[in-house]
Parts: structure tokens; C-alpha cells; sequence
């Protein structure tokens, strides 16, 4: 796991090897600024990710140098 | 009630379809496409090369989204021709399309590479769903590849290689990757990075000719210096021819692209033009630019859409485009304009990080982050408020940037 939180109201990114058929699938360049921004400190494990801010629903697949699922913390 | 017409349904043209409904709702939207498919992702395409990602998350649209706006929507349709005094456009089937306000977001086509057997089987051209498809079946059949096009889109052929297992050969021009943004330092970086998924890098090399089989098939390619390198997959990406042949001789202001404006129009009366295919003003700039990124073409779509919903200059274009390379263990990330620069600063930190600003006039208008892609926010932050730091490149160098370590802003 990329980063884990324990705090409330935070999402957690989860690497992944594959993806399901029927995932929602994202790449980096698709995330506005604010949350590009949120997904880099959370991966580097600066902040925790949070719930509300971004459009990154759980269950999402981002790609960038490694596949992250975004899953509740 | 307003007719809109939309040619072409990559993000630009879907994304204007989208700002219109919501913007008109009683309009007649009609999108256009030679494409077989409804908007998929394009950013996604190469993961589904690399056999990594399947096909149902790349779609975006099914034909029923449209179905549910009301939009109509036309695929594997050519338009051959566009009467701006009819104010029509004409498909292949013999169709003519009445428009009031026409969007013309047909983006571009790889070029082939001039060379003999340049079209043989097993070299391709990546742009569209269905070329990944043909491009993930080739490569993973390959045993050696060959890829040309020291850029942003030849660096997706070599991945490919990488991730198929197909030993690669990168046969470039010059003396390094994307010379026009990279320096060595930078580039090395980059070498390294496809060195370690199995390309070798070759500079101050190219493509003369390529070698096929009795049946067509390629077998090598030939660089300029006589070296020869077998081959049975080959990625040609040496840039994009765009889509205007179907404009024939109207009187549309064209430069490498169609010029538009900041509000997305052209020269001529209700035609507006989105997306790669575009020469836009840019107001960061100061100057016309263009752009290829995912982000700027779903933006100039919805500007050009409220736009023609307006019937006016309601709101303009000033994005700070972003653009990542995802295929190695490091991060990379070019925004804004990193090639037209006056001046530069650059900085290398560690093997794997690299950072470099691209000034003019004194002011932040691209840069390219490798490694450590922390003060993207900032350095975009810094270009879209025009600010004069470019003689404060120590402050902006600092690993860990301070914008409060500026001199304050001077008044104009």
C-alpha cells in the first residue's frame, strides 16, 4: 500500500497490479491541479488524502507510475 | 432554435457537445466523426498497448450518452467538404449537414515517416483506439523493435517495448531524447529510464529506409550511418499532419493548425476550432501556441462551447497545460510551454531528479519536472500570475521551492 491513513474522512491509495474490466480508470494528467497536487503528497506519504476536495471517488484507478486504487481509509 | 455542428468527437469536440447542451438546451447538436467509436480515452490508449490496462475502462462514451442528451451523433462519417456561404458541411454518403455555428475539432494524423517501405506491415502509428489494438497484438508477437521519434509520442512506442518484452532499439536523431525541452543532464534520466525496461537508446541515428520480406512484412530498419537493426515491430511517432484536407479552399486562416483566437473563433463567421489541431492565442504567452494535451483540449472544447452558445466572447482560454510520461519507476512532467523559452534555469538533485524553467519576457511560461514533481502547483501558480522572477531562477531551483522567498511583485 502506496500510503494508509487512519484519520477520518481521508481516502487511501492502494497499488494495484491489474484492473478490472469494469473499473474507473484515470490518468494522472486527468486530475485538476488541486488534486494532482493531493495525490502526489499522499503518495510521498506528506498528507493524507482527503474525502471531500478532489472528484477521486473510491474504487477509482489512477494511472501514473504504478496503477493506485482509491479506496476508503 | 440554434443548429451546432461538431467535427469530431475526441475530448475537445465531446466536451464542446456537452457545454452546449448545458448551455442551449433546446439546440440541435449534431457530432461528427470518421471514427467507429464514441469518445474514448486517448491518455489511456498506450496503457492498453503495454497489455496492461483492458479495453471497457478506456471507453468514455457509449452511443446512449448521447441518445440521453439529445445529441445527435454520426460515426465512421467523412466529411468531405464545408460551404462557409451555405453554411453546410458535406459527408462521404452525399449528405449535407446545415449548421448555424460550426466547431471544426478534428485534431491530427501521424505522420508516416518519408522512407521507403515506410507503410509496410508491422510498423505502426499510434493515435487511435484501434491502432493500440493492432499495436498490442504486433508487439506482443515481437521479438525486436525498432522506434523512431525523439518526443513526447515515440517515448510511448518504446514503453510498449519495454512492457511487451520486445527488445527495443530507439534510433534517434540527435544526441538525446526531446532535445527541444532537455537538456543532457535531463535526458540522461530519460535514457536511463528506457534502458532499464529494455530500450536502447542509439543518437545521431534515424531511419533511411526499412527492410521487408517477400511479404511485405518489415525485417530492419537502416539509419543514416548504414547501421542496420532487425526488427519485426516498428513505432514511427515523428509528429502529426492535421485534419484539414476536407477544407479544401475556403478562405480559413491556417498556420500548422487552424488560428483561433482566445474565445476558440477563426477568421471566418460563426466557425470555431478546438483541441491539437488548434493555433490559439495564448494570453499567458502573449503569442499563438499550440498544444497537444488532454486537458488543454477538453478546455478549449468547453470555451469554444460557451462560446458559441453565447453568440459571443463570453470567456477565454488561459490554461497552464500539464503533460506526464508514466512509464518508469520516476515521475515526469512538462507544463506549460518548456520549448519556448528566452532564457532557462536548471537544476539536476539526484540520478533520477531533474528540474527545468523555461522563461520569457522574465516570466515563467513552461518547465519539465522529473523525479520530484513537488513545485509544479507553484511554478504554474507563478506562470499563470505573469510574475517577473526570472532573475530570482536561485529561489525557484531550491529543492523544495518558497514562493514567500520572492522579492515581492514590483508595481507595474
Amino acid at each position: 500500500m502506496a500510503t494508509t491513513t487512519s484519520t477520518g474522512r481521508t481516502l487511501t491509495l492502494r497499488r494495484v497490479d491489474s484492473v478490472a474490466a469494469d473499473a474507473t480508470v484515470r490518468h494522472i494528467d486527468q486530475l485538476d491541479e488541486n488534486a494532482l497536487e493531493l495525490f502526489y503528497a499522499a503518495l510521498e506519504g506528506a498528507r493524507p488524502l482527503p474525502a471531500t476536495g478532489t472528484d477521486l471517488e473510491p474504487g477509482t484507478v489512477v494511472v501514473a507510475t504504478e496503477y493506485y486504487r482509491v479506496e476508503a481509509a | 432554435m440554434t443548429e451546432y455542428v461538431i467535427i469530431g468527437d475526441g475530448i475537445s469536440g465531446s466536451s464542446a457537445a456537452e457545454t452546449l447542451r448545458e448551455e442551449d438546451p433546446d439546440s440541435s447538436i449534431t457530432v461528427i466523426t470518421d471514427e467507429g467509436e464514441a469518445l474514448y480515452n486517448r491518455i489511456l490508449i498506450k496503457e492498453h498497448a503495454k497489455g496492461k490496462l483492458p479495453e471497457a475502462p478506456i471507453s468514455i462514451h457509449d452511443e446512449g450518452w448521447y441518445e440521453e442528451r439529445d445529441i445527435e451523433l454520426s460515426l465512421n462519417t467523412h466529411v468531405t467538404g464545408v460551404d462557409t456561404d451555405e453554411k453546410v458541411v458535406r459527408t462521404h454518403e452525399g449528405e449535407d449537414v446545415g449548421y448555424d455555428k460550426l466547431l471544426i475539432a478534428t485534431g491530427g494524423t501521424p505522420t508516416q515517416l518519408p522512407v521507403d517501405d515506410s507503410d509496410a506491415e508491422g510498423i505502426h502509428h499510434f493515435w487511435t483506439f484501434q491502432d493500440a489494438r493492432k499495436i498490442r497484438e504486433s508487439a506482443e508477437a515481437a521479438d525486436d523493435g525498432v522506434v523512431v521519434g525523439a518526443g513526447l509520442l515515440g517515448i510511448d512506442f518504446a514503453a510498449v517495448c519495454g512492457a511487451q518484452g520486445v527488445e527495443g532499439k530507439y534510433l534517434m536523431r540527435g544526441d538525446r531524447w526531446w532535445r527541444y525541452a532537455l537538456s543532457g543532464q535531463g535526458a540522461e534520466i530519460m535514457h536511463d529510464g528506457m534502458r532499464e525496461v529494455g530500450v536502447e537508446p542509439v543518437f545521431d541515428s534515424g531511419v533511411d529506409h526499412f527492410e521487408t520480406d517477400d511479404d511485405g512484412r518489415v525485417v530492419a530498419a537502416v539509419d543514416p550511418n548504414g547501421e542496420r537493426y532487425e526488427c519485426d515491430f516498428a513505432g514511427v511517432a515523428i509528429g502529426l499532419t492535421f485534419n484539414t484536407e476536407f477544407l479544401g479552399d475556403i478562405d480559413l486562416e491556417q498556420d500548422n493548425g487552424i488560428v483561433v483566437d482566445e474565445y476558440m473563433q477563426t477568421n471566418l463567421e460563426d466557425v470555431y476550432a478546438a483541441g491539437d489541431i488548434t493555433q490559439f492565442y495564448d494570453v499567458l504567452l502573449g503569442e499563438q501556441a499550440q498544444n497537444g494535451s488532454w486537458g488543454s483540449a477538453k478546455e478549449q472544447g468547453r470555451i469554444a462551447g460557451v462560446n458559441m452558445a453565447a453568440d459571443g466572447e463570453a470567456e477565454a482560454f488561459e490554461w497552464v497545460s500539464s503533460y506526464s510520461i508514466t512509464h518508469f519507476d520516476f515521475p515526469f512532467l512538462s507544463f506549460g510551454h518548456p520549448t519556448l523559452g528566452d532564457e532557462y534555469a536548471e537544476r539536476k538533485y539526484s540520478d533520477t531528479e531533474w528540474r527545468r524553467i523555461a522563461f520569457k519576457d522574465g516570466k515563467v511560461v513552461g518547465g519539465v519536472l522529473i523525479g520530484d514533481l513537488a513545485p509544479q502547483s507553484k511554478l504554474k501558480q507563478l506562470m499563470r500570475e505573469q510574475r517577473d522572477v526570472a532573475d530570482q531562477k536561485e529561489v525557484l531551483l531550491e529543492e523544495t521551492v518558497d514562493l514567500d522567498d520572492l522579492a515581492p511583485p514590483q508595481e507595474q
